[in-house]
């Protein structure tokens, strides 16, 4: 695994979304069912990963991801998205992410720097893409 | 006597089917046409793309002096992620009138006796009675997060109205923390626009809260043919917890708190 994280591995961005990329709605994430207060809505990163598990499950999805650090390390990252019902009707489906997959994502990440972050977009390993890309 | 019954059993059969038959078609699903910050009166709001609970944004009902000011100390937590939102704790309803502005999807279900306004996230049912019935007696009603809703139909146009809410103590209209109070009642009219869009227009009365009537107006816009609707079970994988003093949490997928700062102290 972590031979296929070097080989994919980009450099992290973290892009100031709303001034320089377009692709971030001005509104920030989607209505969660809680607070988003936690995330940082003017930064998107971004970071080649490889999915551990997919979470497609109500009030939220999640995408649990390994991404690695500065030192070589891999760390689990949680990326929290919308609800289920409104992703499928946008075209997620139960199977967009599945164990191993390698993807790039971009997120807001947390404030306060834990590993965390709220999705934005991502590309699939077959150059598909959903969200904001 | 037997003829005779059956004879009217099935005029009375004849008039609703005649009814049915002069409700307009809501079938199908629908969204909020606006409001996707999740704020509750868009006409009002500043900024107007403004998301509710986000620093700085706020609408302006004509609330009475103490409520504004109620109001302006749930802002100023809301702006802190200190004031939780009720169905952020997965529990309880939403409640009328906010049901009105949710996310996800919605269905009205119309038929002469009764009509249901069915919201995906939640879920709530609102259910109004179009019986001839009137509201209970004071005595034979208690706050609920959805209220009593009696009325009529006006041509295409359903009337009715909403008392017996349970207001401030257990809900919100949005998350910058807009209360209203136990005394409210909502007047709303529904009808199909021209363009397609069904609208609701309500005129909030509230003795304790409001200096004057509030007028809202909302709209829904309907998805394509065949759109499915769904489960939202709200306790599933709740993964934001949310502590005593009002931070909300995020736990990693073996519920862990993923959290570096929280909180352990009221805030101000």
């Amino acid at each position: 695994m972590r031979s296929i994280l070097s080989r994919c591995r980009i450099a992290i961005t973290i892009v100031v979304a709303v001034s320089v990329i377009g692709f971030v709605p001005a509104s920030g994430p989607a209505m969660a069912h809680h607070s988003s207060a936690m995330f940082d809505k003017s930064l998107v990163r971004q970071e080649s990963a490889i999915v551990r598990e997919f979470q497609w499950t109500n009030p939220h999805v999640w995408i649990q991801v390994y991404i690695e650090n500065e030192s070589g390390e891999q760390e689990e990252w949680s990326i929290e998205g919308g609800g289920p019902n409104s992703l499928f009707r946008k075209g997620w489906r139960p199977s967009s992410f599945n164990a191993g997959d390698v993807i790039e994502i971009k997120f807001n990440p947390m404030l306060d720097g834990s590993r965390a972050g709220f999705f934005v977009g991502a590309r699939l390993a077959d150059g598909r893409t959903l969200g904001a890309w | 006597m037997r003829l005779l019954s059956i004879y009217l059993l099935l005029c009375c059969q004849c008039a609703i089917a005649a009814d049915a038959l002069s409700l307009p078609d809501w079938s199908g699903v629908w969204e909020r046409f606006e409001g996707n910050g999740g704020i509750f009166d868009p006409s009002t709001v500043e900024p107007k793309d403004g998301r509710a609970g986000s620093p700085g944004v706020r609408q302006y009902p004509p609330l009475t002096d103490v409520w504004e000011a109620r109001y302006k100390a749930n802002l100023a937590l809301a702006a802190k992620d200190r004031l939780p939102d009720p169905i952020s704790f997965c529990g309880t309803p939403a409640g009328f009138p906010r049901l009105l502005a949710l996310p996800d999807v919605y269905e009205f279900i119309v038929r002469p006796e009764q009509s249901w306004i069915i919201t995906e996230n939640g879920p709530n049912i609102m259910r109004i009675y179009t019986d001839g019935r009137d509201h209970p007696l004071p005595e034979e009603m208690w706050p609920t997060f959805t209220g009593d809703s009696v009325g009529h139909w006006e041509g295409q146009t359903l009337v009715f109205t909403t008392v017996s809410m349970i207001g401030e103590k257990k809900t919100v209209l949005d998350r910058s923390g807009l209360t209203l109070s136990d005394q409210a009642s909502v007047s709303t009219r529904m009808f199909m626009t021209e363009e397609g869009l069904l609208r609701a227009e309500l005129t909030i009365d509230d003795p304790v809260a409001l200096r004057e009537p509030w007028h809202v107006v909302r709209h829904f816009r309907k998805l394509p043919d065949g759109t499915r609707v769904y489960d939202y079970a709200c306790a599933e994988n709740n993964r934001n917890p949310i502590t005593e003093f009002g931070q909300t949490l995020t736990l990693d997928a073996d519920g862990n708190t993923i959290d570096i700062v929280i909180d352990n102290k009221q805030s101000n």
